[in-house]
């Protein structure tokens, strides 16, 4: 049981921490507010390639740092921190890992490299309507064509597809579940722009008839659900870490507010019952901060890690939830204020809630593995 | 970062679990569900008495003191297996008066009362409060006046649970009256109840756990008994605090009833037809103990690696003991909704349930560590302030 950082950890952090604070900033930000433009910053992201970040989990073979998961969801957690408009989550995490862990050795020499150098960019189509199970599509269906397929459906909430160069897509066959490499540009894709919470680029994206050759293919039905699977727990676990930068940082900007803010003569960080409603965060997100770190370490060490990522993000739920009310509330009117840095970090802790299942869901979902006797406590 | 247990702490709590499963015969759980979970019956004793020849109190101390020299992490498992077992073990003797007094108290001390509590016979409670002195505990009034080379105590302690039982008060007392600040005139004793000028009256509580009320009238000790330096008792005071309030928030209780019920609902079947466990309110309760419970172990966790690493937080102390206290109310009453009407059924009656008779008991007992072990109002204010740098009003 280790709670602390390798060196080598506590590097990333800070090389990352480094980066986010001297090139994002509110002004930055501001620039793609009501999707004024795009929320990507070509600077940010070249500066993150170059500093070896966004190969941080990749094999060296493949220009990356050859680190694992651990240290990629430090660099989420800083994300996080930083609400830094940069997606790291869907290519490297929903995206590069799957191919780097799954992928033929054509697949990860074609898109592994150019992820590492900033040049190429993945993504993934996780939420069909109604159905936020990537593991289990309901409304993409594919059949064989050519050694490869012919897939048709409509996903939505696509992260940055106009950008990238394949995206995973799962599908039902009539043998299982399959998991493709599209290409956004392909004949019969179409993507439809959508507007989220957080300005994020996102798309409605239609699938008419789309060719995929067989080299495009990631998994085939006898391993596709177990791919998608996998690829939902860890981008699940890296939803929970952007949520720990998030909440933290929120918290202590609410913290710092309430020290500074004086009425009748004194910090209304003084009065008992603003400094216990700050204190109920930090216990709140200290409880996010250890579940995610053990789902992300479970994932990291290759263990069965289903049950730690369902809590940790029933807590990612919960808590940003809390926390983003807590801190509005504590700064009094700037909470809201456009002009204060605080409300977009409230769009983001309402993005890493919902997505990919929110507590209810999850809660639902925990207690069924319970039901069945596959929850007990240890 | 690696959270999950080494192979070693692996077997050490597989070692643990086997050992305790063998203690607990259905003779000594008998006397201790009848003690109210706190132990001191007879049964109770002669079982401390055999882990303190197995060598498993003070496993987390060092070896030069007696102990096995594990990390608190491993102590902390050693807990957390013990609570388990549902044996009330004597935590504030052993993990939180006794690493105090090998490691601050002196000769005599270190040599007649460390070895009796690692042998297990020596018991310890603790007197804090008074009528007038508890979350302000520097306002203490009860008096260690020096005359010769004895030390005459008098006074009046509250809540000093155990005590009935123990055979020593690790005693707060005013040694200067006329100190800088209240804080600065506190001594700590250790105070034989066996003393002719030593009494106590019972308290009993809404749980039925009893408590006391001490009272010390003219008992002399002489040097042996003052613990640490001369009004530098405060120091020890927030030092045993800081300990027990890990000891106190413990998960491995909960994760045992837990697991309990679960297996209960699953086994339960409805007139309607089907298991009770199929039931969605049910499934939604279960869950969230369950999420609830994996960030208290993880909590605990923590801070017994902190400990080990020798950079425990202050806030994070806080935080375990606010989170754990307040978690353990909402877990009784989610599981007790689980079982429904039978779980206000008293252990006493025919058609007790067992699970549902212990969170009849536990629900009645659970707002004692919300105030108890220093209030969470305080610990919230100590969070805002060494966790997030926040002002605090002048008190």
């Amino acid at each position: 049981m280790n709670f602390g950082f390798s060196e080598e950890q506590r590097e990333v952090q800070n090389l990352a921490r480094q980066i986010f604070t001297d090139l994002v900033s509110p002004e930055k930000l501001k620039a793609s507010d009501d999707y004024a433009g795009e929320r990507f910053d070509e600077a940010l992201w070249g500066k993150l390639a170059e500093a070896g970040l966004l190969g941080v989990a990749l094999e060296e073979q493949y220009a990356g740092m050859g680190f694992g998961f651990t240290e990629l969801a430090l660099l989420v957690e800083e994300v996080g921190r930083s609400i830094a408009p940069a997606p790291v989550i869907p290519n490297l995490v929903s995206g590069a890992l799957p191919v780097q862990r799954f992928g033929t050795d054509e697949q990860k020499q074609r898109l592994l490299p150019g992820v590492a150098e900033g040049k190429l960019m993945l993504t993934a189509a996780l939420m069909e309507k109604h159905n936020e199970n990537p593991a289990s599509p309901r409304l993409t269906t594919a059949v064989a064509k050519d050694g490869g397929y012919s897939v048709s459906g409509t996903k939505l909430c696509v992260p940055f597809a106009h950008r990238a160069e394949r995206m995973i897509v799962s599908a039902k066959t009539d043998n299982g579940v399959i998991a493709l490499l599209v290409d956004p540009k392909a004949d019969g894709v179409t993507l439809n722009e959508m507007k989220v919470t957080t300005y994020e680029p996102q798309y409605e994206v239609a699938l008419k008839d789309v060719s995929v050759a067989a080299e495009d293919v990631l998994a085939g039905a006898d391993k596709g659900a177990e791919v998608m699977q996998w690829l939902t727990e860890h981008t699940t676990a890296a939803l929970c870490a952007h949520q720990v930068g998030v909440t933290d940082c929120a918290m202590r900007m609410t913290a710092s507010y309430t020290a500074e803010r004086k009425q009748f003569g004194v910090p209304v960080a003084t009065f008992q019952a603003v400094g216990h409603r700050a204190a109920n965060c930090f216990i709140d997100v200290e409880c996010l901060r250890l579940n995610t770190y053990q789902a992300v370490s479970r994932l990291a060490g290759g263990h069965n890690a289903t049950n730690e990522v369902q809590i940790a993000k029933i807590w990612a739920g919960d808590v940003g939830h809390r926390v983003s009310y807590a801190s509005q509330h504590l700064h009094g009117g700037m909470g809201i204020d456009r002009d204060y840095p605080l409300w977009r970090y409230c769009t983001w802790m309402r993005h890493n809630e919902m997505m990919l299942g929110s507590s209810a869901k999850n809660l639902a979902a925990l207690g069924k593995r319970i039901a069945a006797g596959e929850a007990y406590c240890q | 970062m690696k959270v999950e247990f080494t192979p070693e702490q692996e077997a050490l709590r597989t070692e643990l679990r086997a050992y305790f499963k063998e203690l607990m015969t259905p003779e000594l759980t008998a006397e201790c569900n009848r003690d109210m979970g706190e132990g001191g019956g007879p049964l109770w004793r002669e079982a401390l008495l055999k882990m303190g020849k197995d060598g498993w109190i003070g496993v987390g101390w060092p070896k030069e003191l007696g102990g096995k020299g594990l990390s608190p992490i491993e102590q902390f498992i050693f807990v957390e297996e013990i609570m388990r077992a549902g044996y009330p073990f004597p935590f504030l003797t052993t993990e939180s008066v006794g690493p105090q007094l090998a490691e601050h108290g002196n000769a005599w001390q270190k040599a007649n009362i460390v070895p009796k509590i690692l042998s297990g016979e020596c018991l310890i409670a603790i007197g804090y409060s008074e009528p007038g002195a508890g979350t302000d505990l520097a306002r203490l009034k009860t008096t260690a006046v020096k005359e010769g080379d004895e030390w005459v105590i008098n006074g009046q302690k509250m809540w000093t649970s155990l005590a009935h039982f123990c055979d020593y008060v690790w005693l707060a007392c005013r040694t200067d009256q006329n100190a800088e600040k209240p804080h600065k005139g506190i001594s700590m004793f250790l105070v034989p109840t066996s003393d002719p000028g030593w009494s106590s009256t019972p308290v009993v509580t809404l749980g039925g756990v009893r408590t006391n009320a001490t009272y010390y009238d003219n008992i002399r000790v002489n040097d042996d008994a003052l613990v640490g330096e001369l009004n530098k008792g405060w120091k020890l005071i927030t030092g045993q605090l800081n300990r027990e309030r890990l000891s106190l928030v413990n998960c491995g209780p909960t994760q045992q009833l837990f697991n309990g019920v679960v297996k209960w609902a699953q086994e339960t079947e409805l007139p309607e037809g089907g298991k009770l466990i199929d039931q969605p309110w049910v499934q939604m309760n279960l869950a969230k103990v369950r999420a609830g419970v994996e960030a208290l172990k993880l909590v605990c966790y923590k801070q017994a690696w902190a400990m080990t690493e020798g950079n425990l937080e202050m806030a994070d102390a806080s935080a375990a003991k606010v989170y754990g206290s307040e978690f353990f109310i909402e877990v009784y009453r989610a599981l007790g909704e689980v079982m429904e009407q039978m779980s206000l059924v008293s252990e006493h009656s025919p058609q007790a349930q067992e699970h549902a008779a212990r969170v009849e008991r536990l629900y009645r007992t659970a707002s004692i560590i919300t105030f108890g072990g220093g209030t969470n109002e305080i610990q919230r204010d100590i969070i805002s302030a060494a966790g997030l740098w926040m002002p605090r009003a002048a008190r």
